[in-house]
């Protein structure tokens, strides 16, 4: 569960990024969030991920109260969440596996377990016969496949996409949103940040448009339909 | 509200950062064995002056119980005349004792504290090369006092030179004094340049995992697993650096003991095996301190949340 109410988020330069966002998602809801380019959207992202600590309102995911939460408590709270960025953010110098693995090692994930669940995960995502490639070796759909494998990793409850597809190819894109939403009927939560109406109307999901820092609309079955 | 709640604590894989730290160490390549070689050197030098305070103290203790002064005679003495100057050393004020030692008493104990190598072997009647000598011992250890039966000791008739511990004592405490405080000046600079370097070092490798790091902490890795790997490669260094350091000292200490450039008048030297634990384990647990503060000072932007 993912629970805005009235957030309010200026940064120290005074810009004012959200200005007022009420926003209830329940688990196991999908979300689209779009708007114009500086309406707000990787500001929610980051307040979601606690990078940003919200200026004023109240934050509540998954039990953990982001307004009140403690530092130490933080990387725990992350761990509830999977994240995927535009610009996929993995290693070049390790391999598909290698790279998933990772993510479960650095918290602290027993080996024998990392070596059961990569294969598994990457079976998910259709990426099982690419285990030991390189991400250069991989087109920018494999890419952030695997990406989402990683943000799988640590079988979070919530999965936040910001611009998923912005840097891959048209038909790469709806490979991507296919699997976001198979995901999403394996029962995570997923929220996805994207500029692409067709995109938007062509999966007919609940739709929040986010404009000038504020929730213009808020309603289910795409943009224009 | 599970707002308290925590998720397991995973475990810390040893092996895992080890890898880290070393793959960090090898990158650095010139970086890293730069920071070793300056904190080694910083240790060496904190080595030799720990040693050598403590050799000072050692005798300088010996030394301020002792209320002695040696008398040298001349060496060609004729028969009979050591008597005469030994009564003459009895009739001054001041004086406590006044023992005899012939020359085949001197001869022995050069053997003795040169652990007989067989040198003095052909030294022995006619050949001895010493002269006859006399152990006075003071009453009064009153300065002037000490210095007025120097005076006296010297005017003797026979006699040769004296060697007055007690202005030796005196010299030693305060070339001491002096040299600890150029000593501690310098040594804080060497620390504050090696804390620099290995900051450094780990800075460049804290840059080059920075998308690691990122990636880190978006998957929930706790700060202490972030930090860890660095502290691995700071404490990697510092303990390479402090094994070099003590090698080094050790060998030169043992050089200075053995070949008796130490070996000045009655200064003994304290034992290699004696000081061989205190020294290697303060050099550990100063190069894992430098290694730890470099590491997480490198770190400390890095990790607010
Ligand atoms: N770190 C920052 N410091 C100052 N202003 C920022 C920062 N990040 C974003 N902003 C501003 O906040 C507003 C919202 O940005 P953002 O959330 O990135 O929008 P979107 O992702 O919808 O394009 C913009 O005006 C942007 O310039
Ligand atoms: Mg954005």
């Amino acid at each position: 569960m993912i629970d805005f109410r009235n957030v309010k988020k200026s940064y120290p330069n005074g810009t004012s990024a959200l200005d007022g966002v009420d926003l209830h998602v329940d688990d196991g809801e999908f979300v689209f969030i779009v708007g114009h380019s500086g309406a707000g959207k990787t500001t929610m992202m980051k307040l979601l991920l606690r990078e940003e600590a919200a200026t004023s309102g109240s934050i509540i995911v998954s039990g953990y109260n982001l307004t009140k939460i403690k530092n130490r408590d933080i990387p725990y709270y992350r761990r509830e969440l999977g994240v995927v960025f535009q610009d996929f953010r993995l290693f070049p110098t390790k391999t598909v596996y290698e790279n998933v693995a990772f993510a479960m090692q650095v918290v602290g994930t027993p080996r024998s377990m990392i070596k059961r669940r990569v294969p598994a995960i990457l079976t998910t995502v259709n990426l099982a016969d690419k285990m030991n490639a390189f991400p250069k070796e991989l087109s920018g759909g494999e890419q952030q496949r695997v990406a989402l494998a990683r943000a799988l990793a640590n079988n979070p409850k919530i999965i936040i996409a910001d611009e998923p597809t912005g840097n891959i190819d048209p038909r790469m894109s709806i490979e991507i949103m296919n699997l976001l939403m198979k995901i999403n009927k394996l029962g995570k939560t997923v929220i996805v940040v994207t500029h692409d109406k067709n995109l938007v109307d062509y999966y007919k999901q609940r739709v929040v448009i986010l404009d000038g820092g504020k929730i213009a609309e808020d309603r289910v079955g795409g943009m224009f339909s | 509200m599970r707002n308290e709640k925590k998720a397991p604590r995973g475990r810390y894989s040893v092996r895992f950062f080890l890898k880290q730290a070393f793959t960090s160490l090898w990158r650095n390549g010139v970086m890293s064995v730069a920071s070793v070689a300056v904190l080694m050197s910083c240790l060496v030098v904190l080595g030799a002056f720990v040693l050598l305070v403590a050799n000072l103290n050692k005798n300088l203790d010996n030394i301020a119980k002792l209320n002695v002064i040696m008398v040298f005679c001349d060496y060609d003495l004729e028969e009979g005349r050591a008597e005469e100057i030994e009564s003459d050393i009895k009739k001054l004020s001041n004086v406590d004792k006044c023992v005899y030692i012939s020359k085949e008493e001197s001869l022995e104990k050069m053997k003795e504290e040169s652990g007989d190598s067989g040198i003095y072997d052909d030294m022995t009647g006619e050949n001895n090369p010493l002269c006859e000598s006399f152990e006075v011992t003071y009453a009064n250890d009153d300065e002037t006092e000490v210095f007025n039966l120097e005076a006296e000791l010297r005017a003797v008739e026979g006699v040769r030179k004296i060697t007055s511990v007690y202005q030796t004592a005196k010299t030693i405490d305060e070339f001491k004094n002096g040299i600890m405080l150029v000593f501690t000046l310098f040594l804080l600079i060497l620390f504050v340049v090696s804390l620099f370097v290995i900051i450094n070092t780990i800075k460049l490798s804290v840059y080059a995992r920075r998308h690691e790091i990122t990636v880190m902490r978006y998957v929930g890795a706790t700060n202490t697993f972030i930090t860890l790997p660095f502290v691995f490669e700071g404490v990697i260094i510092g303990v390479t650096a402090s094994i070099v350091a003590y090698v080094i000292e050790a060998l030169l200490y043992t050089y200075i003991s053995t070949t008796g450039i130490g070996d000045v008048a009655f200064v003994t030297m304290i034992e290699m095996s004696k000081i061989a634990v205190p020294l290697a384990a303060g050099f550990v647990l100063v190069g894992i301190i430098t290694g730890v503060i470099g590491s997480v000072a490198s770190l400390r932007k890095y990790l607010k949340s």
